[in-house]
């Protein structure tokens, strides 16, 4: 019996030996730099999440959305093939970490604790966060203040800025936490939430879509944060081409355009539904 | 009897609904549902399968091939555990105890962040298939997945197998134990030897006697593979939260989710049932 104690710990002590190595393999896979890597596989490979209208399925099946354009022209630029790995939100760093995809091109707001873990390009867009409110429940309110309570009820998508702003602006209110922003926006539907904090332009969106339940409270955004790639820790040669990518991008025109087509219009509505 | 069971069978179901229909204020979209099945190219004229189709086959190999493993793995270790030597019996115990101990998402996350990092991606699986035949692919694509999406189905594939695995080895070695004794001790006399024994007379009687916990834990597999939707599988359940997070359509889309895993689940029930039925007239 003792022996097999011994045996079982051994064991143990090799799986968890097993598991402190899987922590070098990240620094490992950055040591040549992924532009590298992207060049010689012919392919780019991007890390993404559903977020209407940054990224998102349309009818066909096909990715669409402002990060898709980004990513597809950053491919163009590089002549590789692009290749899109949808993954979950509140996982997508750690599979960014161990090398599932290459760079994050999902409109990762850049936070100070995000960049211990991260590289961070420079911003390539700047989003907010906006609110959508429940008429009935939330019924008077018009500034941040009055969703400060302790009998609010506020909901946002797990490990997003928008629960950041959520705990930062409201932190007397009780904030609920969802997988995915279309659960939270079930949940203000029903009325059981009093609002749902996300990044423009969804909120606005979304009420106009039941202007007869859900309203916008405030009339600008209440914070105002940078959107930027993100890449393994320690990959300058990435970096610097990015930066020097968006730079482009920037005196182009091309992030303006394609931020004015996907934010501010609602043309691409027909596409999804 | 019967029939009043029905009866208020139907009764608790129509007030269950109407009961939604009055708490739950929802605009139902139903219309847009087949096309996510299944869509006509308006340029070409042609039908392509779209996300819930392409999900429920990922789900469908996906199921298949951890089955297949687990089934092998846990055999294997159902084996080792009933008769094997005390290391055998301890290697057996180790595997089911540590595995039916940790919840099925911790492990399916451990391995895949883990111990595939480690073992499976510098096998570099996604970039050997890349550099193979558009045809090669294509069969690839067919049984197991394209090169974007190999090594986190491979990953899954083992992952769903060890979980599976362990409780089939204990169905298994149940199913073992269960022949008594007296089979061994006839065998023996008319002068078959020990290995010969058990692979023609204890085994194939085990598998009779576990048919329908195993064909129960076959059906469970397909049930858990919901969970590696949190490793960004494109299986079905994915592809269902990716829909929903595009288009908001909540619920048509979680009950038609529903339904298709009930499909899936149901006809391999009959269908056990039915070799069941068929095996059991043979003898």
């Amino acid at each position: 019996m003792k022996k097999l104690c011994y045996m079982f710990l051994a064991t143990l002590l090799l799986f968890g030996y097993s598991i402190a190595l899987a922590g070098d393999t990240g620094s490992q896979l950055s040591r040549e730099s992924i532009i590298e890597k992207i060049q010689k596989e012919g392919v780019i490979r991007v890390g993404m999440s559903t977020f209407v209208p940054w990224a998102m399925k349309d009818k066909k099946g096909q990715l669409i959305g402002f990060e898709i354009d980004v990513a597809k022209k950053l491919a163009q630029d590089m002549g590789v093939e692009i290749e899109f790995i949808p993954t979950a939100w509140s996982g997508i760093i750690p599979a960014l970490l161990t090398g599932k995809f290459d760079v994050i091109i999902g409109g990762m707001g850049i936070t100070p604790t995000r960049n211990l873990k991260v590289n961070f390009t420079m911003p390539y867009d700047f989003s907010g966060m906006s609110l959508v409110a429940h008429q009935k429940k939330a019924n008077g309110f018009s500034k941040i203040e009055d969703f400060n309570k302790k009998e609010v009820t506020i909901a946002a998508r797990m490990g997003t800025t928008a629960e950041q702003a959520a705990r930062k602006f409201m932190p007397k209110a009780e904030i609920k936490l969802f997988e995915n922003e279309s659960q939270a926006l079930q949940e203000l539907n029903l009325g059981r939430v009093h609002a749902v904090v996300s990044s423009a332009p969804m909120p606005v969106f979304h009420a106009l879509k039941y202007p007869d339940k859900l309203f916008v409270p405030l009339k600008e955004n209440f914070t105002k944060e940078p959107i930027g790639f993100a890449i393994q820790k320690g990959d300058y040669d990435a970096l610097n081409y990015f930066n020097n990518w968006i730079l482009n991008m920037h005196s182009q025109g091309f992030l303006k355009e394609k931020k004015t087509y996907w934010f501010e219009s609602k043309k691409w509505e027909s596409l999804v539904k | 009897m019967d029939f009043l069971a029905a009866f208020m069978v139907i009764v608790a179901i129509s007030f269950f609904f109407s009961r939604m229909g009055s708490v739950l204020t929802y605009d139902w979209q139903w219309e847009s549902i087949p096309g996510y099945f299944m869509f006509k190219d308006a340029e070409t004229g042609q039908f392509h399968t779209n996300m819930l189709l392409i999900g429920f086959f990922t789900t469908i190999r996906l199921s298949i091939w951890a089955t297949g493993i687990g089934f092998l793995l846990g055999t294997i270790s159902g084996m080792m555990g009933a008769k094997g030597s005390i290391t055998q019996r301890f290697i057996s115990r180790l595997y089911v105890e540590t595995i039916r101990n940790i919840p099925s998402l911790v492990l399916v996350i451990l391995f895949y962040y883990f111990v595939s990092s480690q073992f499976l991606d510098s096998l570099r699986l996604d970039l050997w298939l890349r550099n193979q035949s558009q045809g090669f692919q294509g069969v690839m694509e067919f049984i197991l997945a394209g090169p974007g999406q190999i090594n986190a189905f491979v990953s899954a594939v083992i992952a769903l197998a060890i979980y599976e695995g362990a409780y089939i080895s204990e169905i298994v070695r149940g199913g073992i134990n269960g022949i008594p004794q007296g089979q061994w001790e006839a065998s023996w006399s008319l002068g078959l030897s020990r290995p010969k024994t058990f692979l023609l007379v204890v085994l194939p009687q085990a598998f009779r006697q576990v048919a329908f916990p195993l064909a129960g834990q076959f059906i469970s597999t397909i049930k858990d593979s919901a969970i590696v939707s949190v490793i960004s599988i494109q299986e079905l359940t994915f592809q269902g939260m990716e829909l929903m997070a595009a288009t908001f359509l909540t619920f048509e889309i979680w009950i038609t989710i529903t339904l298709l895993y009930f499909i899936l689940t149901f006809s391999l029930s009959r269908s056990m049932a039915f070799i069941e039925k068929k095996a059991s007239q043979m003898y």
